[in-house]
């Protein structure tokens, strides 16, 4: 275990040795965001305090997942499942130190036809319709209970987080849930990445003054719901009603306990549309085992409801290559910034491809010129590299990060019209000049950050997470500099 | 030779690898469990053929091949219908258990979900951790930090190398159960919320009495006598349903009352009157039979009285108290006195003595006389009770019936919704009504008729006339065309043509009551008129 190098280092990859890293299946760029990069949100990947890294540094390859830092779960975490009739085909719950991950555990040839990997049946789940006749699938709440008023007193537009965080306490406090067993496995309070829990010094680090004040106010919002509905309801009713309070006070006893679970049900909801019957509604909802699927801007996974037995399969895309030990992505919010995602999901990536860059200058480079330096192809929306066509062996350089600097990237087209190198130069040069200015407004350098990382493991996650997403922020912005620098050099006459 | 060779040859090499890989003994076994589709090769050998072969064959060789030779042959019948698949090819059992089961692709919907669900591994291994139930999240996983530190004060605790070196002991030992579930340092200020369910078994009391009895199956009371109590609360009999007895005055409804009938408001009449005395309000049912039988027993009783008087006195003395005017002596001695005198005899002299008597007497004594009032009680009865007994006004009935003087009676019937028709066309239009004028001018041919027609029989005119009646059914729609026929030649008779050949009028007066027909005709002749008028307007717009 010492020898195994769980942490997730990116950047020292990316630059040092970029020749190795990269696509490992040879098909389409990968954010290389598979499990051990950070991404989960389930997880909460960020690296474990747990292990010794003395020198990660020297270690980049093991980057990718080595076998050996993954261990299988705990055989009753697929056995409460099963037993409820949940079914995982071919694919194994495997737990790193940054927490769960699916993978598969044998090859599968490509098919025509998405093939399921999991069954999960909607009674395992917990779900709350988006809209305002509440319906709970499957109904848990008993008629009259108290935490029904407090569902009930939520908006309906804004507060579905916190009336899943009700729902998944009062799961805890049923006798014989499945959440009762399932919530061992979830990420504890310290475990979780979610910005909820984060202290202020914390929020500080992230350098990202907007981001901190959303979790602020988030926070804010998650403590005055509990104080509203745990502590004064309990002041008032245990006069008139001594018995009322009790159910719905052992449910958090502590707003620790509360934001916890809003950070859950943040993190881990996923937003469906299911059918039931005639019944069709969009609801909120907590799935066991799908939510330990990690997140990838490239998934090879989809979920798809089967109303006919009301359970939710999860397929992998058809026409995909999954080899034995690839981890089971799937896309949390498609086309989503960095800080969204560190906002619901206490993650962010190097090389998100919806990435942005706010310039504000007036120089563009020739998009056209830019794409076909890195065999980018596809519209704007749907970038990818084309690597069938002039796949270098081992070039490895573009990835989401071009592609997101493809898109955000002040460029122009204007038809067939050449573009001059002269100022296309120039242009990327102020681009360039644009970046680093960008670059020297944080208080730190990526290499402070990443030492930072190295040198303090047994650092909160939270503080782990804020300072992965300031460094991948400036990770980006390196990278958006260096693809200039390869433009420049490669841009065709 | 090498064509008698090829079955078997075939078959060998069928089955070649496989009994390179397998011993020959259960070869055939092992095919059939890898190609199921094809258990029985439609070019099944019999031994007995292959003898007959081998005996052709050298000897040698077939004591080669005689090792390796399958033993495949099934001389009876298979003990199932089998029949010939044609997507196999081979000889399949239509049903039962070595049926072969379809391809996949041809599983009913949802088979394949179920197939797949049953077929995936029973997850293995043994857990280390326990369930907290929902008290301890995550504290199953690897990675959990057992110190309890963040779940206290959350985030706010900067792991502090204690449990830096906790998890670093766990790193080094991941076998280790690591999920001790921490009770809360402040869990017993929470206890007191919880319901505390007494955990521990009581010891087991030796069971003697009941309880022993009724393990040992000794035979028992149904009840535990310790627990058994009376049973509170019942009811005494009288109170019980079938105890149930009309209650004495509940009137809730006046239709539960007595109906008025004769007896009863002859009773309470009486009643009024002091003749008799009620118990009650209303006479009773007793009271009213008893009025009634008694009202019938002194009727007889005065009859009696009445019929024995007349005996007793004789009719004249009995009768000569409705007869004034008769001064004589009544008695039995002056009767018979006279009888001796006159010869006149008992009822002569009676007869005698009714001519004395006036009307007004007689209709005294018949009982007929209006002014004598003869059941004074009826007589004074208040007008109420007489109606009471004899309803109301029979065509405006205001008593018997509830009604609310005001309301409007509504007579319409169960098709009152049905617009009401148009009678007079209606009616004109089926001939059932006809103008004044046509029926004068039918008035005025009937008078001329009689004048001109008095001479004809009756019985003869009444003959002809069934006939014109029959002809114009028979013939509706031709009414015009025989009546033009009739008149283009009176000598075609077709009816009762005895009659018109002797009576030569007849045929005259034909041509007159074909007028006479335009009254009861004017329907018929409607319909012969719109016929003639909607043939003519068609041949117009034929041509």
């Amino acid at each position: 275990m010492a020898s195994s190098f769980p942490l997730y280092q990116p950047t020292p990859c990316f630059f040092s040795n970029t020749q190795f890293k990269g696509l490992r299946h040879g098909c389409l760029w990968r954010p290389t965001y598979s499990f051990a990069s950070s991404a989960q949100n389930k997880v909460k990947p960020v690296q474990s305090s747990v292990d010794a890294a003395p020198f990660p540094l020297l270690q980049p390859p093991q980057v990718e997942e080595s076998s050996s830092e993954l261990e299988p779960v705990d055989p009753d975490f697929y056995k409460i499942g099963f037993v409820r009739s949940m079914r995982a085909y071919g694919v194994d719950f495997k737990e790193g130190p940054d927490g769960f991950g699916v993978y598969a555990s044998k090859d599968v040839e490509p098919l025509r036809r998405p093939r399921v990997i999991m069954e999960i049946p909607l009674e395992l789940m917990l779900t709350i319709s988006k809209k305002l006749p509440w319906m709970f699938f499957p109904d848990i709440i008993p008629l009259g209970h108290p935490i029904f008023d407090i569902i009930n007193s939520t908006n309906p537009e804004t507060d579905w987080d916190l009336r899943l965080a009700c729902l998944l306490l009062f799961a805890f406090d049923c006798k014989d849930n499945f959440w009762q067993y399932y919530g061992d496995f979830l990420p504890s309070a310290d475990e979780c990445t979610s910005l909820l829990l984060a202290t202020e010094e914390e929020l500080l680090e992230l350098q990202d003054p907007d981001l901190a004040s959303t979790m602020r106010t988030q926070q804010q919002r998650a403590l005055k719901f509990w104080e509203k509905n745990w502590v004064k309801r309990k002041l008032s009713l245990f006069k008139i009603h001594s018995g009322a309070p009790l159910k719905v006070k052992r449910l958090a006893r502590d707003s620790q306990r509360f934001i916890w679970a809003v950070g859950i049900a943040q993190s881990r909801c996923i937003n469906m549309q299911m059918r039931m019957c005639a019944l069709t509604q969009d609801a909120n909802m907590l799935i066991p085992y799908a939510d330990m699927l990690n997140h990838s801007f490239e998934p090879n996974c989809f979920f798809h409801w089967r109303f006919k037995d009301r359970m939710l399969e999860v397929l992998i895309n058809a026409g995909q290559h999954i080899r034995k030990g690839d981890a089971m992505t799937v896309d949390y919010m498609s086309a989503q910034k960095n800080h969204m995602l560190m906002q619901r999901y206490g993650f962010s990536s190097p090389v998100n491809p919806w990435d942005v860059i706010k310039f504000s200058g007036n120089a563009q480079i020739h998009l056209d010129s830019f794409l076909s330096v890195f065999n980018i192809s596809g519209l704007p929306e749907e970038y990818y590299r084309n690597a069938e066509v002039l796949s270098n062996a081992g070039d490895t350089f573009v990835d989401g990060a071009v592609i997101a600097a493809a898109r955000t990237l002040p460029t122009w087209s204007d038809g067939d019209l050449p573009p001059i190198p002269s100022t296309e130069r120039k242009a990327a040069k102020a681009l360039q000049e644009e970046c680093k200015q960008m670059l020297a407004e944080f208080a730190t350098t990526s290499k402070q950050d990443q030492k930072f990382l190295d040198s303090s493991p047994e650092s909160t996650r939270t503080l782990d997470a804020a300072i992965k997403y300031r460094l991948h922020r400036k990770l980006l912005l390196e990278k958006v500099i260096l693809a200039l620098e390869i433009y420049q050099e490669q841009i065709l006459f | 030779m090498a064509s008698i060779n090829l079955v078997p040859n075939l078959s060998f090499n069928h089955f070649q690898t496989s009994s390179y890989l397998v011993g020959v003994g259960n070869l055939q076994c092992r095919v059939v469990f890898n190609k199921s589709r094809k258990k029985f090769p439609s070019y099944s050998c019999i031994r007995c053929e292959k003898k007959d072969e081998v005996n052709k064959d050298e000897v040698n060789k077939d004591e080669d091949k005689k090792d390796e030779q399958i033993d495949y042959v099934t001389v009876e019948r298979p003990p199932y219908y089998s029949y010939m698949d044609s997507t196999s090819g081979q000889l399949e059992p239509a049903s039962g258990a070595r049926a072969s089961i379809p391809e996949v692709e041809f599983w009913p919907e949802g088979t394949v979900e179920q197939v797949r669900s049953a077929r995936a591994p029973v997850p293995t291994g043994e857990s280390l951790g326990s369930p907290s139930y929902g008290s301890n999240p995550g504290s199953r996983r690897k990675s959990y930090r057992a110190s309890g530190s963040g779940s206290g004060s959350g985030s706010g605790s900067g792991s502090g190398s204690g449990s830096f070196a906790e998890a670093d002991v766990e790193l080094s030992d991941p076998g280790l159960p690591e999920v001790m579930v921490e009770p809360q340092e402040d869990s017993e200020e929470f206890s007191s919320d919880y319901v505390v369910y007494q955990s521990e078994f009581e010891e087991k009391e030796e069971e003697v009495g009941y309880k022993l009895d009724k393990k040992l199956g000794v035979p028992h009371p149904f009840v535990d006598p310790k627990i058994k109590k009376p049973i509170e609360g019942t009811l005494t009999s009288d109170e019980m349903w079938w105890n149930w007895r009309k209650p004495e005055k509940e009137q809730w409804s006046r239709w539960q009352r007595r109906r008025p009938d004769v007896e009863t408001v002859f009773l309470k009449a009486m009643a009024e009157t002091g003749q008799v005395k009620l118990y009650g309000e209303q006479p009773t049912l007793t009271e009213t039979a008893l009025y009634r039988a008694r009202r019938h027993l002194y009727k007889e009783e005065r009859l009696q009285a009445e019929q024995e008087k007349l005996e007793r006195i004789g009719p004249l003395a009995y009768y000569s108290e409705w007869v004034k005017a008769w001064k004589r002596d009544t008695s039995r001695e002056a009767i018979q006195k006279h009888f001796e005198e006159t010869g006149e005899d008992e009822t002569t002299q009676l007869i005698e003595m009714f001519s004395y008597q006036t009307d007004r007497e007689y209709r005294i004594m018949m009982g007929t006389d209006i002014r004598i009032q003869r059941d004074p009680l009826a007589m004074r009865m208040r007008e109420d009770q007489i109606k009471q007994i004899w309803g109301g006004d029979p065509v405006y009935p205001t008593v018997n019936y509830i009604q609310d003087p005001d309301e409007v009676i509504d007579y319409r019937g169960p098709d009152f919704h049905e617009p009401t028709p148009n009678m007079l066309p209606f009616l004109k239009e089926h001939g059932k009504i006809i103008s004044r004028e046509e029926l004068e001018k039918i008035l005025e041919k009937q008078k001329t008729e009689q004048v001109e027609v008095t001479d004809i029989d009756e019985a003869m005119a009444k003959a002809v006339d069934i006939g014109e009646n029959d002809d114009e059914e028979d013939s509706d729609i031709e009414v015009e065309e025989v009546e033009a026929d009739e008149e283009e030649d009176e000598e075609k008779i077709n009816r009762n043509w005895s009659v018109l050949k002797t009576t030569p009028q007849l045929r005259k007066s034909k041509s007159k009551p074909k007028p006479k027909k335009e009254g009861p005709m004017s329907l018929e002749e409607a319909v012969g008129d719109s016929e003639n008028l909607t043939d003519f307007l068609l041949d117009f717009e034929d041509e």
